[in-house]
């Protein structure tokens, strides 16, 4: 049974420029009584499957789920009732902050939520307008006190490569996330998305197209900076002080299966647990995993419409576990890269300085051929050339 | 047999879009060729490509029976010609076997350079010419307009010219009867020995090589001993018919007729379009006049993406050959994209569409060298080589003098754009011959120009720097000498072979410079920095570099993101697929054309 859900919160105040995430922001009401509704029922739906039991993670992620306040908080309690939590289990809330107050946070802790990543993106006006976000540098630092000071974890989201984002200015939102009492902070490049309001922007040329030079440069003063202030980097996007690591996250680099309610939610399920919810029947022996969309579209997933579904075999399933373990600063076992039948393409990406292998202390591994209790992990050159090393262990050539 | 005076044989000519082929449909629904259930557009293009681009590339002959107003019932037998400059001959051979034609005419579009060329061709072979105003429904349609430029223009008498709309049939009775009435029945003699043209042939696996005949002198059928006299092949034949459009057998074929022949013979270089066909014993003695040998005019190298797919290639060129003599090929192998063929070609429409067919048809994964044209190299030793590759170029020192390929060029164009026409005609080396104004919408231009300079992007330039009023056909008069070199391309300090091509010397720094700025965009950042210079011989002209790429990353992903980005990197590697390692450098198809779009 999973031990992990997602819950998918459509609903913005508006859409920022970049964001291709689905989200509507048409806030009245009924709409969102409507989908708070659609989604107590997938809830009831997967406990009386038999498939609800107690998770070690859950995360309300959007959209922006703070934005529907009181419904926010009737969804934690419902989620947590169908999902019941172990103790010290991790319970996230997405925010922005323009959307959080220190009401609606004490409300959300006295619900079960132990976390939450707010959306800074950058603490410079400029940036912030370029970005399309609706709140202020100001919001953004009081939404972050408002956090901390309730004793919930923070986590911040910051952007790099936005257009215009001198060196200073990163610097300077890099000081601002440690001064923010965060414990984790993910950092993203820039990327547009096609057919987002950016997207049309910088082909039409009102703004300019971001840098991957530039975005490289900041990515690397972000990991010198956070490691110098105690919070290193554990996955490509992200950082945090030790023991703070999300653990809904390295849940999905770690290929645990996890559920997804909500329109445009995404969930992953062995093959036992899909089958017994009725979303595949049957398939062949040799499907390792199954990962399914909702609709990305409130009414028709109302409608219960089916849902995307993917099937993959079992090999496609080891390939994906590296995929996703190379995006880990622990890496993966060699074990895993033979099981793959990887260990050519490694070499390969080892010639090219892209991979690495260690020891299971992270230290380098000297010696010649392999060594008990080896891993491969990404090099510094290789988080920033990341495509590269997936594409070629998802392709397997 | 036919009484001759009731045959009549026409062809139907027009610029290209003009409904050549949309008409032809018309009149085999009219005259019950073709069941209504049966009829699909462009009946009579049979390849894919013909139908997608609305082009005719072989050359087609049916037959249809048409009851008259006075009562008869005519043979008349319709030879559909391909419609592009790159297919003159052949539809010089086809226009032989006629004793008339429909001139078509858009009647919004009026008269075009093909129009010209082809009026001029129907007028050397001595053809009834019958100017037929076609797209009469179209909205822009100006018929009085059309024909008086059909008169003034071409000098052809249009008072009559028929009005039609292939789109709703309009005009198309018209058009059969005006063909009865103008066009003169065939006049060869019955009793003299066989003469009979080959204006087209195509290879069918179970019965060989069937080639496309008239008949001038005498008859054919089965059994007849037959002799080919260009390439003096004796054979016997095995059957003769007539197109319908499917092949339906017939007992002869007799004066003025027109059908098809099988020989058995296997190999279409023994039945050459142009050739004519007479007894094996006492057979005529001169042959047809107008034969000559098809060359190719432009070159490219064509190599398999995945070089496992050389094999696959060659047997892909040797079918395709069976049904086009003109197209050749001979192996050719370079560093830079391993072993290919040098293919040559009748002109760049030509190349496209055997590309096109070989990728399609076969499906194979092509890159193509941009084109070059046949080089005359007289070497200080005295000897002379004909070289069709850049690569083949020898070294400057031994190189006496080079000529190259030159084309008479005739350019249709309203006056407001003469001063274009000229600009870029003078770009690309041309020679201004002469002018004069056809009518007050139209001045004939005429140029020499090397056919080097045309295959580069000439006729899409000429088409936008006078907002595609101008229309192009030309004629190649011959090879004159020119002061060229060759110019190299380096990656990444390496040679690149199949990137070389010879330019005029006082192009070179120009047209290199303007290369390694096109390559620098083209060429993806890879792993490391990309050095990409222009030389001739040892000394660099220009030189540009593709920066390391830093950073590609996918930073985020999360639970839905996962089968979204597995995907993206999914086409990520099929897009590199389509690319070609040279070296350790990724270089996509279209840096091999880039020369091609080197605007100056």
């Amino acid at each position: 049974m999973p031990s992990h859900v997602y819950l998918h919160v459509p609903f913005c105040r508006m859409k920022c420029s970049y964001c291709d995430f689905y989200s509507v922001t048409d806030l009245a009401s009924a709409r969102i009584e409507a989908v708070i509704t659609g989604m107590e029922a997938e809830l009831t739906q997967w406990s009386s499957n038999g498939l609800a039991g107690v998770v070690e993670t859950v995360y309300f992620g959007g959209g922006t789920p703070t934005v529907i306040t009181g419904g926010l908080v009737r969804l934690v309690r419902s989620a947590l009732e169908h999902f019941p939590v172990r103790a010290g289990a991790e319970v996230t809330v997405e925010a922005n902050p323009d959307s959080v107050s220190v009401q609606l946070i004490d409300a959300l802790a006295a619900a079960g939520v132990t976390r939450v990543s707010v959306g800074v993106q950058s603490f410079n006006s400029t940036e912030l307008a370029v970005l399309g976000r609706v709140h202020t540098v100001d919001e953004a630092k009081a939404a972050c006190s408002a956090v901390h000071a309730t004793g919930l974890e923070l986590s911040i989201d910051l952007m790099c490569g936005i257009p215009g984002q001198a060196a200073a200015s990163w610097v300077e939102t890099l000081e601002q996330a440690l001064r923010s009492g965060a414990d984790h902070i993910s950092v993203y490049p820039l990327t547009l998305e096609p057919g987002t309001a950016l997207d049309v922007a910088v082909s039409t040329g009102l703004v300019q197209e971001p840098d991957p030079d530039i975005a490289a440069e900041q990515m690397m003063i972000a990991e010198e900076v956070f490691a110098a202030a105690g919070i290193p980097r554990y996955e490509i996007a992200n950082y945090a002080r030790p023991g703070h690591e999300s653990r809904h996250n390295l849940a999905y680099w770690t290929g645990r299966p996890y559920v997804g309610i909500g329109p445009a939610a995404h969930g992953m399920l062995d093959i036992e647990t899909a089958r017994h919810t009725g979303m595949v029947h049957g398939p062949g022996p040799n499907v390792g995993r199954v990962r399914y969309g909702n609709p990305a579209d409130i009414d028709e997933w109302l409608l219960g419409r089916a849902t995307e579904i993917e099937l993959l075999t079992r090999s496609e399933v080891l390939r994906e576990d590296v995929m996703l373990g190379l995006r880990l600063v622990r890496g993966v076992p060699h074990g895993a890269v033979v099981a793959a039948d990887l260990v050519d393409v490694l070499i390969s990406l080892e010639e090219s300085g892209l991979v690495e292998r260690i020891l299971n202390s992270g230290l380098p591994v000297v010696e010649e051929g392999v060594v008990p209790s080896m891993r491969w992990r990404t090099t510094r050159r290789g988080w920033l050339l990341g495509n590269e090393v997936f594409e070629r262990v998802w392709t397997g050539e | 047999m036919t009484d001759p005076r009731h045959i009549r044989n026409f062809s139907i000519i027009a610029h290209i879009d003009h409904g050549k082929s949309t008409l032809a449909d018309r009149m085999l629904q009219l005259t019950h060729t073709v069941q209504d259930r049966d009829m699909k557009e462009q009946m009579l293009d049979s390849m894919d490509i013909e139908r997608e681009r609305g082009i005719t590339i072989k050359a087609q002959a049916v037959r249809v029976l048409y009851e008259a107003d006075d009562g008869v019932t005519y043979q008349l037998n319709l030879i559909d010609t391909p419609g592009h400059v790159d297919f003159t001959y052949e539809v010089s051979r086809s226009l032989q076997a006629c004793e008339g034609c429909l001139l078509v005419v858009d009647a919004a579009q009026g008269v075009e350079a093909q129009t010209v060329a082809n009026a001029l061709m129907a007028m050397n072979a001595h053809l009834e010419i019958i100017p037929l105003i076609n797209k009469i429904d179209l909205p822009a349609a100006d018929p009085e307009r059309v024909r008086h430029e059909i008169e003034e223009v071409l000098a052809v008498p249009a008072e009559d010219a028929v009005l039609t709309s292939g789109k709703t049939g309009e005009g198309v009775r018209e058009a059969l009867e005006m063909i009865v009435r103008k066009v003169p029945a065939p006049s060869g003699d019955p009793d003299a020995p066989l003469t009979a043209l080959i204006f087209d042939s195509y290879f069918d696996a179970y019965r060989g090589v069937v080639a496309l005949i008239r008949v001038i002198d005498g008859s054919i059928r089965k059994g007849t001993k037959i002799r080919m006299m260009a390439t003096n092949t004796v054979t016997e034949v095995e059957e003769v018919g007539v197109r319908r459009p499917a092949n339906i057998p017939m007992d002869e074929l007799t004066v003025g007729e027109v059908g098809y022949l099988i020989t058995g013979l296997k190999d279409p270089a023994l039945v050459k379009v142009g050739d004519t066909v007479t007894l094996a014993h006492h057979g005529a003695e001169e042959p047809l006049p107008g034969y000559r040998e098809v060359k190719p005019m432009v070159f490219t190298g064509l190599f398999p993406i995945d070089g496992d797919q050389y094999p696959e290639l060659r047997d892909a060129l040797d079918k395709l050959t069976l049904n086009d003599p003109a197209l050749i090929y001979e192996p050719e192998s370079s560093h830079a994209l391993g072993f290919g063929f040098r293919c040559g070609f009748l002109g760049l429409l030509h190349m496209e569409v055997i590309k096109e067919r070989l990728e399609r048809e076969f499906d194979l994964d092509l890159l193509a060298t941009a084109p070059s044209v046949e080089y005359h190299v007289y070497r200080t030793n005295g000897e002379v080589l004909e070289i069709h590759s850049p690569q083949d170029m020898p070294d400057a020192g031994s190189i006496d003098r080079v000529e190259e390929p030159y084309l008479r060029a005739t350019v249709l164009v309203p006056p407001d754009f003469v001063g274009a026409v000229m600009e870029l005609s003078e770009e690309r080396r041309g020679t201004f011959r002469d002018m004069q104004y056809l009518s007050k919408t139209t001045v004939e231009m005429h140029y020499e120009i090397p056919l080097s300079e045309l295959i580069m992007d000439y006729f899409d330039q000429l088409k936008s720097r006078t907002r595609g009023y101008a229309t192009l056909d030309y004629e190649v008069i011959g090879f004159q000498e020119s002061d060229l070199v060759k110019l190299d391309v380096l990656l990444a300090g390496k040679p690149v072979d199949a990137l070389s091509f010879i330019v005029h010397k006082d192009k070179a720094f120009s047209r290199g410079k303007i290369l390694t700025e096109k390559l620098r965009e083209i060429i993806p950042r890879q792993m490391f920095d990309v050095p990409i210079q222009a030389a001739i011989g040892g000394r660099i002209l220009a030189r540009e570099t593709v920066k390391a790429k830093r950073k590609d990353v996918l930073a985020k992903c999360y639970g839905g993101d996962i089968s979204r980005k597995r995907k993206l990197l999914e086409k990520q590697k099929k897009g590199k697929k389509r690319m070609k390692n040279v070296g350790l450098v990724e270089v996509p198809q279209e840096a091999f054309m880039a020369i091609l779009k080197v605007d100056e």
